[in-house]
């Protein structure tokens, strides 16, 4: 009977989370400009808890500690990226805030399609994008479907568990769009951060009397856990690669990158971007219920590391209300990246692959309805994707994490050298992408252990500023209104 | 804006600075850059000087330790920067 207590508690949760984001949207007009970008009013506390609860997703709350679990101090490197993230976006963010202002753009495709002049540029950045969304999408959706099993007590099946949150989800963004999403994460975000300080703490106090001797008694059991480098999970370049990359490609992703077009001013951008490093710091308690979980249970009993979590309070005899708290924040993390990820995804499909594709312009309110349409195709296919998805997709779909970093050089080339070409960064960015996916699908062999995306990233800056000089350069007029932003 | 100067300098090299942005702007500008290239550096490269378990400190081995302690140094580097920055926008009369 306990377990139809803990599913009533995430079901609650779920009615809050659908009230909250329903009426979020109520009210505002209906245009693209507020559908995606909110006509840049989010404030500060608004703006914070977006792009936290974007990252937090699936993978820090569930995956997070299957990682200290079973890779050990490699877990230190989600830690330093997610806090690093958002540096460099205190270069980038003012400057689309001030493209979009001045050229009313809301994707980051629109901000490329401009200052080169390409609508095949916009549709690259789109098919890359989606690509890239799918896969990070079908991991949310698994983490959920996996919450729902664990609190019925296996009586939710996958497929059940993965389709009741995201219609949640994509059923408030459809009414609410970005206003949806944002105050949704708001309560999601706070939700999480407490729920995980509180279980991070318990876990080391009650079962070790501390996290000093919990550490203590993992390096006297595993003396390599605790370290990276040779004889441990992972290599040194192996994770330095990986951290630069991740840094530089985070502000790339362009569910994170439109946000720039929702702040209410520049202010508002770089006061989120000075506090984003808190939010990092939410990792250590999650940490702490992985590296918990070393001494209380052999990787062979637990079967996948991700289970790390569940396995522990389902054995500390935690209350039927309890458990379906923790399980409801799991799912808090899981949802609040799905309804980002799925407004971007429905957003960049509309405007930078169908919008480019039609002869004449969209009017604001059938732009608003081909936007809401692809909301529900995009979490139509990702569903099916997530239950059917084969080996071959799924590696293919893997690649797509070192192919956002690409989108790195023409950012820059964007507001800084007059210089590039339409040519020069559609050859640098189709190199990068191919070349990442080769690494990734093993038909070259990967270089000393730095990460795929990074080679790419090195030959598509080559290949931009080579052929850039080889072309003719684009009217210097145009490209002095990009980079003077 | 000032356009004239931007036309002597080659018309299509790199741009870093807004055109008419001061020199103070600019030092201080490479300043926080400078550091913030540090930092992250750091924090992809902690395996060179703190890659061990003890001295546990704050409940944490030494090299989960060192990560969190430079994630608030970049807190606080940002915040410098933000403090920095507003505070100039005060003194100009409050520029937007």
């Amino acid at each position: 009977m306990s377990w139809m207590i803990t599913l009533s508690v995430i079901f609650i949760y779920l009615i809050i989370v659908f009230c909250i984001g329903s009426i979020a949207g109520r009210g505002r007009k209906s245009s693209v400009n507020e559908y995606i970008a909110a006509e840049s009013s989010l404030g500060f506390v608004v703006l914070y808890f977006l792009m936290g609860g974007a990252i937090f997703s699936a993978f820090a709350y569930l995956g997070g500690p299957g990682w200290a679990y079973s890779k050990g101090a490699a877990s230190f490197f989600i830690m330093g990226y997610c806090a690093l993230g958002l540096v460099p976006w205190w270069i980038w963010g003012p400057r689309a805030a001030r493209a979009g202002k001045k050229f009313n753009y809301v994707t980051q495709a629109q901000l490329f399609a401009g200052r080169f002049q390409s609508k095949g540029l916009s549709v690259i950045v789109a098919i890359v994008s989606i690509l890239a969304f799918i896969q990070y999408i079908t991991l949310q959706m698994k983490g959920s479907a996996y919450v729902f099993e664990i609190a019925s007590g296996g009586r939710i099946p996958f497929w059940a568990g993965a389709a009741i949150a995201y219609i949640v989800v994509v059923g408030y963004v459809f009414f609410g769009g970005v206003r949806a999403v944002a105050w949704t994460n708001v309560f999601q975000g706070i939700f999480m951060v407490t729920t995980a300080w509180v279980l991070g703490l318990y876990f080391a106090f009650s079962l070790y009397g501390g996290p000093t001797n919990m550490f203590t008694e993992i390096a006297e059991k595993m003396p390599t856990h605790l370290l990276v480098g040779p004889g441990a999970k992972m290599g040194y370049v192996e994770y330095s690669t990986a951290l630069l990359v991740s840094v530089l490609g985070f502000t790339m992703w362009p569910h994170l990158f439109m946000k720039a077009y929702t702040a209410e001013s520049e202010k508002v951008l770089k006061r989120t971007i000075v506090w984003y490093p808190t939010f990092a710091l939410f990792l250590v308690p999650v940490l702490f219920i992985g590296f918990a979980g070393i001494m209380q249970v052999d990787p062979e009993v637990l079967g996948a590391p991700d289970r790390i979590l569940p396995w522990m309070f389902a054995n500390m005899n935690f209350s039927p209300v309890a458990i379906g708290l923790v399980l409801a924040a799991a799912l808090a993390a899981a949802m609040s990246t799905q309804d980002t990820i799925t407004h971007a995804a429905g957003s960049i499909f509309a405007q930078d692959l169908i919008q480019p594709l039609k002869k004449e312009k969209l009017s604001d309110a059938s732009a608003t309805l081909w936007i809401r349409i692809s909301v529900v195709g995009f979490g139509l296919i990702s569903y099916l994707v997530a239950i059917f998805g084969g080996q071959t997709l799924v590696s293919l779909l893997l690649g797509s994490y070192g192919s956002i970093v690409q989108l790195l050089p023409v950012t820059a080339a964007t507001f800084f050298w007059p210089r590039a070409t339409k040519a020069g960064v559609i050859g640098g960015m189709l190199t990068g992408v191919v070349f990442n996916y080769l690494i990734v699908l093993k038909v070259i062999p990967k270089f000393a252990g730095v990460h795929p995306g990074l080679q790419g990233l090195i030959l598509n800056i080559l290949v931009l500023v080579v052929v850039s000089y080889l072309t003719k350069p684009m009217d210097r007029k145009h490209v002095q209104e990009y980079v003077g932003l | 804006m000032n356009m004239n100067k931007v036309r002597e300098d080659d018309d299509y090299s790199i741009v870093i600075f807004k055109p008419g942005t001061s020199p103070g702007e600019k030092r201080k500008g490479l300043f926080f850059f400078t550091v913030l290239t540090i930092i992250i550096l750091a924090q992809a490269f902690y395996w060179l000087f703190a890659n061990s378990v003890e001295p546990i400190t704050w409940g944490m081995p030494f090299g989960m330790f060192t990560v969190v302690a430079l994630i608030l140094l970049e807190f606080a580097t940002l915040a410098a920067m933000y403090w920095t920055e507003t505070r100039e926008d005060s003194n100009k009369g409050g520029a937007k």
